[in-house]
């Protein structure tokens, strides 16, 4: 017995220690950098206390790239929630094509995240199929292209986010629908609910689970949004997110302390989150 | 072993470098063939980098202690690596070549040398002679002073809603700076000043040189990356564009039909100036080997081997001066353009926290042409900043 717990044991060691060596030891050394001013070139280092936690609070261009990275957050989930949730409940009915349907909404979700980025860099040009859509809408889409411009790079980037992600999203809604027993909607029927009834006291409430899920990786997702910003505007235009800084400032200017405060101010906000939104959907669970 | 140069010791050189474009790289393999075959006890290991994370690749290995004996390094990198005491002082072995070199400020601190300059860079203008001559210009005009420039842009500007003046550059990091500070330096504008104790940057000639840019920026221009500037230059819908002896290279690789010339950037009175930056060769201060790798970057900045390169390449900035003198550069209009160039640019002075300071200048920029900030109180503010920078130093 003994014998079989250590054999098991030594099975998942090559895991354990590559977990421990490239995820437990990085964690933790990030933490200590992160009270240092270590940076790559210079011999040595120094402890700093909490220096570069008050630096980054008073660093312009960090508190920028955290409130573009709140602006991403509250102004993409709630948008991409609904439209999965609607696609679901739409591509759950049975019609003609609904299988095309379902592949084409998830299409973009298996697509590289650069290849989608490119692509979407020249819509968004000036010329390009959505500058051009823009302007038959009669709308006044920026001179130089929507990427180009303060008041639109952030925006457009957030756009493109949720076209990706809907598809992926729909896709746990639609498990999650599958999930609730038949029973419940025709016992709903015989007592003469109609679908919008049916909905919001059948389907919602136990769509609850699903949607904590959605709501809680979606927001550990946004907040390290990165591969979109590097590709389509390198955090120009007022576009830098809190990830975009940690590259800027750690793999650019490869100062490790400060970029280790400022992954632990974000890893701090992200835990704060994802605690809050458990607590609120088991305290509507419980109720 | 015997062996026809060199000492006798048996010696193994780490060089990392970034030329793996398939037009370039047999070349500075067979390069490293023949000094190898006329260097018996002298062995070359090459490393190829890539510009999109070579230089995080070189800083990570300079601070882990595994760093090469010779490296390849942009000029904008050279500063860091000195003042972190990671480059090896070359001095005492080249200073006889510094007349016969051009491009070594970027390597020089404390008047010693720290990097060779190798293959060099700088910007020219690229004008579209169909343009031109339909916005009713001469045949033979061609723009020499601000102006020129901006009269030309105008005009070309005016011909059609399709037809852009003049390509500016967008928010893209180190470019766009690149691309504005030749009107400041062509004002003779400094950054900081001589003994590198104090910011200049704020000053009338900084004013007027972005208010000239602006004027072309707002009025006149097409504002995009710098690739599709290129792209729609090729297209013939741009007159004027700021850029590379690359842009060379590409409408001679891709074929491209276009009636175009290159000349130099003007200033408010002829000439102007440039910016010039370009590849340096660097030895490592913990290589084992610091004489034989200066022997090795002696050999491959040879005249003959740049003039080889520059062909492969189709480069105009070769940094050994005998060099770009030869024939191939000489038979060749544009190519004599950028040679004619190098000698009216300029190159950012080696400061320890130059990359900030260059942020600090593309920030004031950006918000200048992009966020309509106002330009005395801009450039003021970024000042400032770089003062503060230095001070802190």
């Amino acid at each position: 017995m003994n014998k079989g717990r250590w054999s098991g044991y030594l099975f998942i060691s090559p895991w354990i220690i590559t977990f421990a060596l490239f995820w437990i030891y990085p964690l933790f050394y990030s933490l200590f950098l992160a009270f240092t001013d270590y940076r790559l070139l210079r011999k040595s280092y120094h402890l700093v206390g909490l220096e570069n936690f008050k630096n980054l609070l008073a660093d312009q261009s960090f508190l920028l790239a955290l409130k573009n990275t709140f602006i991403f957050v509250f102004g993409t989930i709630p948008i991409t929630t609904t439209i999965a949730l609607i696609l679901a409940l739409l591509i759950e009915r049975n019609f003609k094509g609904r299988a095309l349907f379902r592949s084409g909404f998830f299409i973009p979700s298996i697509t590289s995240m650069v290849v989608i980025a490119l692509i979407f860099t020249n819509l968004y040009s000036r010329g390009g199929y959505l500058y051009l859509l823009a302007q038959l809408c009669g709308l006044t889409p920026p001179a130089n292209g929507f990427l180009l411009s303060n008041r639109t790079a952030l925006y457009s980037i957030m756009a493109m986010d949720i076209w990706m992600s809907v598809g992926y999203y729909m896709l746990l809604f639609l498990a999650g629908l599958k999930s609730i027993p038949k029973e419940l909607y025709e016992a709903a029927e015989v007592a003469g609910a109609n679908y919008i009834r049916k909905l919001f006291s059948i389907t919602l409430p136990l769509l609850k689970p699903v949607a904590l899920y959605i709501i809680v990786i979606n927001t550990i997702k946004s907040f390290q949004i990165f591969i979109e910003i590097f590709v389509m505007t390198k955090g120009k235009y007022g576009s830098s997110t809190a990830v975009f800084f940690l590259y800027e400032t750690g793999l650019n200017r490869f100062e490790f302390g400060y970029a280790s405060a400022a992954a632990y101010i974000l890893f701090l906000i992200i835990a704060a989150f994802s605690i809050l939104q458990f607590l609120m959907f088991r305290r509507q669970t419980e109720s | 072993m015997l062996s026809c140069g060199g000492g006798s010791r048996q010696v193994t050189l780490k060089w990392w470098q970034f030329w793996t474009d398939p037009d370039i790289k047999p070349v500075i393999e067979k390069m490293v063939a023949d000094y190898e075959a006329a260097n018996l006890n002298i062995k070359i290991e090459m490393t190829d980098l890539t510009w999109a994370n070579g230089h995080e690749k070189i800083v990570i290995a300079f601070s882990s202690g595994a760093a090469p004996d010779i490296v390849e390094l942009g000029s904008d990198w050279i500063a860091e690596f000195i003042y972190s005491n990671q480059l090896a002082p070359m001095t005492d072995m080249v200073s006889k070549d510094t007349s016969e070199f051009l491009g070594w400020d970027p390597g020089l601190y404390n008047e010693n040398i720290y990097a060779f300059p190798w293959i060099l860079g700088t910007r020219v203008l690229f004008v579209n002679r169909d343009l031109l001559t339909k916005a009713g210009f001469e045949e033979k005009f061609i723009p020499v002073n601000w102006d020129d420039l901006k009269r030309a842009c105008f005009a070309i500007d005016s011909l059609s809603d399709e037809i852009y003046g003049f390509g500016s550059n967008a928010a893209e990091k180190h470019r766009l700076y690149k691309k504005v500070l030749p009107f400041f330096w062509s004002l003779d504008g400094r950054i900081i000043s001589q003994n590198g104790k104090y910011a200049v940057f704020s000053s009338d000639k900084a004013y007027k040189a972005l208010e000239y840019y602006k004027t072309l920026h707002d009025s006149c221009s097409i504002v995009d990356t710098q690739r599709r500037l290129e792209d729609a230059f090729l297209e013939g819908k741009i007159g004027v564009i700021i850029s590379g002896d690359w842009l060379l290279k590409r409408i001679k690789n891709e074929k491209h039909n276009i009636n175009f010339f290159t000349t130099l950037i003007p200033g408010p009175k002829f000439p102007g100036k440039s910016f010039a930056g370009g590849e340096y060769l660097a030895v490592s201060e913990s290589s084992a080997y610091k004489q034989e790798a200066i022997k090795f970057i002696q050999y491959l900045t040879a005249e003959q081997n740049q003039i080889t390169f520059c062909k492969a390449n189709y480069s105009a900035n070769p940094s050994n001066k005998a060099a770009s003198q030869n024939e191939f550069f000489k038979s060749d209009a544009n190519l004599q353009t950028f040679v004619g160039q190098l000698g009216l640019s300029k190159m950012p002075s080696p400061a320890p926290k130059w990359v900030y300071i260059e942020d600090i200048i593309e920030t004031a920029i950006e918000d200048i042409l992009f966020n309509n900030a106002p330009i005395a109180e801009t450039i003021y503010s970024a000042n400032s900043k770089i003062q503060e920078l230095i001070d802190s130093q």
